[in-house]
This record gives C-alpha cells, sequence and structure tokens, in this order.
C-alpha cells in the first residue's frame, strides 16, 4: 500500500462521485441539479490535476489529460451557469439546465476514464 | 537518350491504347451534338426552336449512353427523332469500342507488370522496421517466410515464377510479405525490393540456378557494399566464383546437418537443447534422440554424402559407401560401386553396422534403401534424406529414426543466422569451449521455464536513467537478476533465462545473475511470452525499473515529492506493506 496511491485514488474517485452525483435525474428539470453539487466537483477536479502534476510515467499521463478535460468542462458548465442566470442561482430556464447537464455528462466521461486508467494500472502493476 | 521509369512505360501505354477510341468517341459526339442543336424543333407552345448546344450535349449523353431519359426538354419533331436515332446508333457504337479498349487496356500484361512492380517497390519503401530480402520462393524460402512471419519481421519476396508468387499471396502471413515475380538479378528488381533501403538487414539468394545466385550476389554488392548476403551453397566452382564477391555466407544444407549428427552423436544433450531452443516442440530434453556411434554405411555419395563422409571420418568411425558412380572416398571403411541393393548392403557389412543414411537425390531411391536395410539389419539407426515436400507422408509412415530435409534444415539454419546473430556465438562456445555447461544449463532451464518450446528473443536495454529527482546518482547497478524480477512480485523472477550479453560487439555467453547492465546492452533470452511481455514493460517504465532495483517505490507527482521532502523521507512515502 502507497500513501501516493490512496490520496489520488481518494480524489479521483471522488470526483467521480460527485460528477455522478450532479448529472443525475431529468435533465431539464432544474430542481434535480444542485448548483453546490457542481461547484465541489469541479474543486476536486481541479485538486485532482494539480496532484498528477510531475508524473513522467504514460498512464500517469493520460489520467492527467483525462482529468483536464473533465475539468474543463465543468468549467464551462459552471460559467454557462453563472453568467447566463446572474450568479449561480437555483432558478434556471429548462434550456439552459439542458447544456449545463450535458457537460457535466462529457465531464463524466472522461472522470470515468481516469478512473479506468488508474485501477488497470493499480491491477496490472504491483499487488 | 534518358532512362524510362515505370510512370513513363505506364503513361505511353495507356496513351497507346486509348488514342484510337477517345478520337472516335470526340468526333461522334461533335457530330451528334451539332447535327442535334441544328435539327428545327418547336417548343410547348408551337413556336419553331432549336436545342441549344448545351441541352444538345445533356441529350446526346444519355442518349448515346443508352440512358434514356426521353424528349427533353420539348417534344421532338420528326426530324429531331430521325437524328436521335443516327445519334443513338453510333454514339453506343463508339461507346462499346471504347469499353473494349478500356478492358483490353486493364488485361494488357505490359502494363500489369508496371503496376505491380510499382506496387512492391511502394510497399517495401514504406517499411519502417528491419526487413530481408528473399531472392527464390521455393520449398526453403517459404519454410523461411513463415518463419519470419511468426517473429513478425516482413521479407520483400522475387521470385521468376508466376505460380510461386501467387502461392505467397495466399498464405495467411502475420505481417505482410510484399512478392513481385521478377528476375532477382536485374538491378532493377533489387532497387525494388529496397536493396539500398536503410533498413534491409540482408539478402538471401535462395534460387536453384547457381548462375542467377551468383549475379544476385554480384549485383547486391555493387548495390550496397555493406548488406550482408547469404547464399545457398552448391558445388564447388560456383563456390570460387562466389568468393570473389567478397563477404557471401554460405550456407550448405549438408554440411549443417552433417554438423548436427555429429553433435547428435558426441554431444546428444547439446543438441537437443540446440533443437529446443529454435523452436521443435517434439523434443524430449529428458532423453534426446542418440544416433549410436560405430560403423556407418552411406548409400549416395553425392553432396550429403561427402559432407557426412567428411564430419564422421574425423572421429574415426569406419564408413561404408555405396555409389553407382566413380569418385569414392580413397579412406577409411569399404568402397563399393553399383546399386544399392542386398548384395551391396551385405558387401558393406550393414549387418554389423550402427546406422545406415539413405541420402541419394532420389525419393524413391531412398524409401527402397531403407527397405532393403531393415530387413538385413532390422536394429540398424536409419536416417533418410527428403528431397520433396510433397514426399512427407510417405516418408513419416517409414518409420525411419530421423529424416532429413535439406529444406527444412536450411530454412532453420538461415533464419536462426538472421534473427540471432548471437545465439550462433553461444552455441559455437558451447560446443568448442564449454561442454561440460550444458548439463547446467540445461537443468536451469528445466527449472526455470515451463514445458514446451521457448520463446527466444533479444532485448536492447534502453537507457537506464532514473526519472526520480536526485536518484541517478544514487541508483544502484543494475543487474541481469533486478531486470528479471516480476514487477507484480518482486520475490519471485520471471520465466526467463539470459543466454548471452553483447555489448559493443562483445558477447558475454551466460551471464550471470549479478552481471551488471549498462545502457545499449543487447540481452538474448529466452522464456516464456509473459516474461517478454513483462521484462519488455519494466525496460520502458522507469518507475518500475527502480522498483525492481531498488524495492521502493518513489513518489511521483511533484505535490508528493515536496511532502516527503517535509516529512524528511525523500526516498519514498511511509509505506503500511
Amino acid at each position: 500500500m502507497n500513501l501516493e496511491r490512496v490520496v489520488f485514488g481518494f480524489f479521483i474517485i471522488l470526483a467521480l462521485a460527485l460528477n455522478l452525483g450532479f448529472v443525475a435525474g431529468e435533465i431539464d428539470n432544474p430542481a434535480h441539479h444542485s448548483p453546490w453539487l457542481l461547484f465541489s466537483a469541479l474543486i476536486i477536479g481541479l485538486i485532482t490535476s494539480g496532484l498528477k502534476l510531475g508524473d513522467r510515467s504514460q498512464l500517469g499521463a493520460l489520467v492527467l489529460a483525462a482529468s483536464l478535460v473533465a475539468n474543463l468542462l465543468l468549467m464551462i458548465a459552471v460559467s454557462v451557469w453563472a453568467v447566463a442566470e446572474g450568479g449561480l442561482d437555483e432558478a434556471i430556464s429548462p434550456g439552459l439546465i439542458v447544456a449545463i447537464v450535458s457537460l457535466g455528462y462529457g465531464a463524466l466521461a472522461a472522470n470515468v476514464v481516469s478512473v479506468a486508467v488508474l485501477v488497470s494500472d493499480t491491477l496490472m502493476s504491483r499487488q | 537518350m534518358s532512362a524510362t521509369s515505370d510512370l513513363d512505360r505506364v503513361t505511353a501505354i495507356v496513351l497507346q491504347l486509348m488514342r484510337g477510341p477517345i478520337l472516335v468517341l470526340l468526333c461522334v459526339y461533335a457530330i451528334g451534338i451539332s447535327g442535334m442543336a441544328l435539327m428545327p424543333g418547336v417548343d410547348a407552345d408551337g413556336n419553331p426552336t432549336r436545342m441549344n448546344l448545351f441541352h444538345a450535349f445533356y441529350f446526346f449523353t444519355y442518349t448515346a449512353t443508352t440512358t434514356g431519359f426521353g424528349e427533353i426538354p420539348f417534344t421532338f419533331t420528326d426530324e429531331q427523332r430521325l437524328w436521335a436515332t443516327v445519334c443513338l446508333y453510333m454514339g453506343v457504337v463508339a461507346w462499346l469500342y471504347a469499353i473494349s479498349s478500356i478492358i483490353r487496356l486493364a488485361l494488357h500484361p505490359e502494363l500489369l507488370r508496371a503496376i505491380a512492380e510499382r506496387r512492391f517497390a511502394r510497399s517495401v519503401r514504406r517499411i519502417s522496421e528491419p526487413f530481408f530480402i528473399l531472392c527464390g520462393f521455393g520449398d526453403t524460402g517459404s519454410l523461411l517466410a513463415r518463419g519470419l512471419s511468426d517473429q513478425m519481421i516482413r521479407a520483400a519476396v522475387l521470385d521468376m515464377d508466376t505460380e510461386r508468387i501467387k502461392a505467397l499471396r495466399l498464405r495467411d502471413y502475420r505481417v505482410n510479405m510484399p512478392g513481385l515475380c521478377a528476375d532477382a538479378s536485374i538491378p532493377r528488381h533489387l532497387m525494388d525490393a529496397g536493396v539500398q533501403h536503410p533498413q534491409c538487414r540482408a539478402v538471401v539468394v535462395l534460387t536453384g540456378s547457381d548462375e542467377v545466385n551468383l549475379k544476385i550476389a554480384v549485383m547486391t554488392r555493387f548495390l550496397n557494399p555493406a548488406l550482408r548476403i547469404i547464399c545457398r551453397d552448391t558445388d564447388a566452382s560456383h563456390r570460387e566464383l562466389l568468393a570473389t564477391v567478397g563477404e557471401v555466407t554460405l550456407v550448405s544444407p549438408f554440411e549443417v546437418f552433417a554438423q548436427q549428427l555429429d553433435a547428435a552423436i558426441y554431444t546428444p544433450v547439446l543438441r537437443a537443447w540446440e533443437d529446443w531452443l529454435v523452436g521443435d516442440h517434439a523434443i524430449d530434453l529428458e532423453d534426446p534422440v542418440r544416433p549410436p556411434r560405430g560403423n556407418w554405411v552411406l548409400c549416395g555419395y553425392g553432396r550429403m554424402g561427402r559432407a557426412l563422409h567428411a564430419k564422421l571420418r574425423a572421429h574415426s568411425s569406419e564408413i561404408s559407401v555405396i555409389d553407382r558412380n566413380e569418385g569414392l572416398p580413397l579412406s577409411g571403411g569399404k568402397r563399393i560401386l553399383g546399386h544399392v541393393d542386398r548384395n551391396t548392403l551385405a558387401d558393406a557389412n550393414l549387418a554389423d553396422a550402427v546406422g545406415l543414411v539413405a541420402g541419394t537425390s532420389n525419393d524413391q531411391e531412398n524409401l527402397r534403401i531403407l527397405l532393403s536395410a531393415r530387413a538385413i539389419n532390422p536394429d540398424a539407426f536409419l536416417i533418410v534424406r527428403q528431397n520433396h515436400h510433397e514426399n512427407e507422408l510417405a516418408f513419416n509412415a517409414a518409420d525411419a529414426n530421423l529424416i532429413m530435409q535439406p529444406s527444412l534444415v536450411l530454412a532453420r539454419h538461415i533464419l536462426l543466422f538472421l534473427l540471432m546473430p548471437s545465439l550462433g556465438g553461444l552455441l559455437r562456445y558451447l560446443h568448442s569451449d564449454a561442454p561440460h555447461e550444458v548439463e547446467g544449463l540445461v537443468r536451469r532451464a528445466r527449472e526455470r521455464l515451463p514445458r514446451g518450446a521457448p520463446l527466444l528473443w533479444s532485448e536492447e536495454i534502453g537507457a537506464l536513467d532514473c526519472v526520480v529527482p536526485g536518484c541517478r546518482e544514487r541508483l544502484p547497478d543494475v543487474r541481469v537478476a533486478d531486470l528479471l524480477r516480476d514487477p507484480a512480485r518482486r520475490d519471485a523472477q520471471l520465466d526467463a533465462l539470459p543466454l548471452v550479453v553483447t555489448r559493443d560487439g562483445e558477447a558475454t555467453m551466460l551471464p550471470d545473475d549479478d552481471m551488471v547492465m549498462l545502457p545499449g546492452d543487447v540481452l538474448l533470452l529466452c522464456g516464456t511470452r509473459r516474461a517478454r511481455h513483462r521484462l519488455h514493460a519494466t525496460l520502458r517504465n522507469p518507475y518500475t525499473l527502480h522498483f525492481l532495483t531498488t524495492g521502493e517505490d518513489p513518489p511521483r507527482s511533484w505535490f508528493f515529492q515536496w511532502l516527503c521532502r517535509r516529512i524528511g523521507a525523500p526516498r519514498a512515502l511511509p509505506a503500511a506493506r
């Protein structure tokens, strides 16, 4: 067991979980999508990328790339929400929430990739 | 006069064949279109009008190609219908003529050859990994190509025989083997096959004719003086000529076999190990085939007979030779002139001999000799030469102790020479300098490797640097044993046996586990596919390499490196192992 792996695994899986929590529910119902979940998913995602900086192995680079993609999409989602309705207001039009949740799904895909890479790396290397 | 390229030839053929039809089409179109535009017509309201040139062209196009959309834009007058009929017949005939010319062009042998050459040259040019050139795709050539394909190595094949090249295209090789039906002794074809390609490693010359082989060797030597040439060896005069070309490796299946038989008689374990290494699955390392020592009877004193006689004589066995031609050896054992039959075999003392070699160049004769020999001495060790691959079933049924197929022996030998030059060195070393190490080597191979034929491969040690900051200085020497640790369990070893380490052209045979590896070393190993995969991954992942050498798992990212320095454990995080 290695502390680095534990810490990194914790953050990357937490990012995935928060992201999933945000996108779950009806896609056009603003009541199902909390801005707080979106915001925390973004923060955790940024921390994950920061933790992976400096790893020079191939799989490390792949995980870093995937988590950067997730961050980018989440950042766009947050900006859309903030700019369109003036602040992260929970009263948002259904048309806009659809776009934001779609971006959230994109970020979810990227997060799934990084978790899959992490798991396969762990399984393949040492026991 | 300038040299014509393939493209020029193709263009010339196309122009020559298509000039007629294109002219005819042009004339027919011109006549049809102008006629149609001149014919008086009426529009929808009955006013006189004429078709404009574009409409006439459109009408002629669909009429001449028998599409027939109807009378567009207005219903035709009788004059227009008359001309439309003329257009139809003219156009269809002209098109039929043009299409038949196109088909003739597509089947033109000269054009097909030019296209095949271009395609071959292009696919050879695109090869980016090391490859070989095979001239001659007979029994030996195809066995060799099969062996190369098993190792995922490509070869460019040249053969004169269309059927052989067709057969090549039908094989299910694991890599693409470009082939061309052409005379390999013509420099242009050798160039197409990549003689000057930077990745070309050797030319293997295996055509059936000595003349052609010699020509190919000479041309290759001029086109690329540094290239290795391996040539099938035949008779002595030819050998003299090839010697003047310089640096040509001659391989004779008979000399290789004689050497192998000699080794099988006097060092059977080493011989069996050699076969096992090169992938003979039927070899039993515990109990190899042991041809007996003693007196032998040689039937046939051709190339094979001579090679065997020379080799076996060195161990002073008594050898009786039967051949119907003059020119029998002058020394050692009986010499009997005549057909091989019961009388001559009895004369040759077969009843007291330990074995017999049926080594003529005729397969039926060899099988017949086996039958007669078995009747006289059922216990004799029988070796038979099989000249043609298609007789395989009969030879398998004949139940000889050893079947010698020149093409197979040759293909295996060349393959080994091409793929594992350092293995040849190892075998020579074991044969001459260290026969006592063989037993230990075989025992270790049995302990470490699972049963069945192993995989032989060579692994280049790249840069052995360490990505861990501040670690490059501290990283202890990487030993052979470290590389062969299992990344999944550091205490366990991969199923692989290091055989030779080549460093700056110097080979170290059977390196021991403590030998320190340096960047640029080439390691020859035998082992399992899994071991190869793991070792390959280890050498390309500095973190794994560091873990295997030191047993430490260093922090990878900048944050954790900083954290480690802060808590005062720069080499690894505190880990609960």
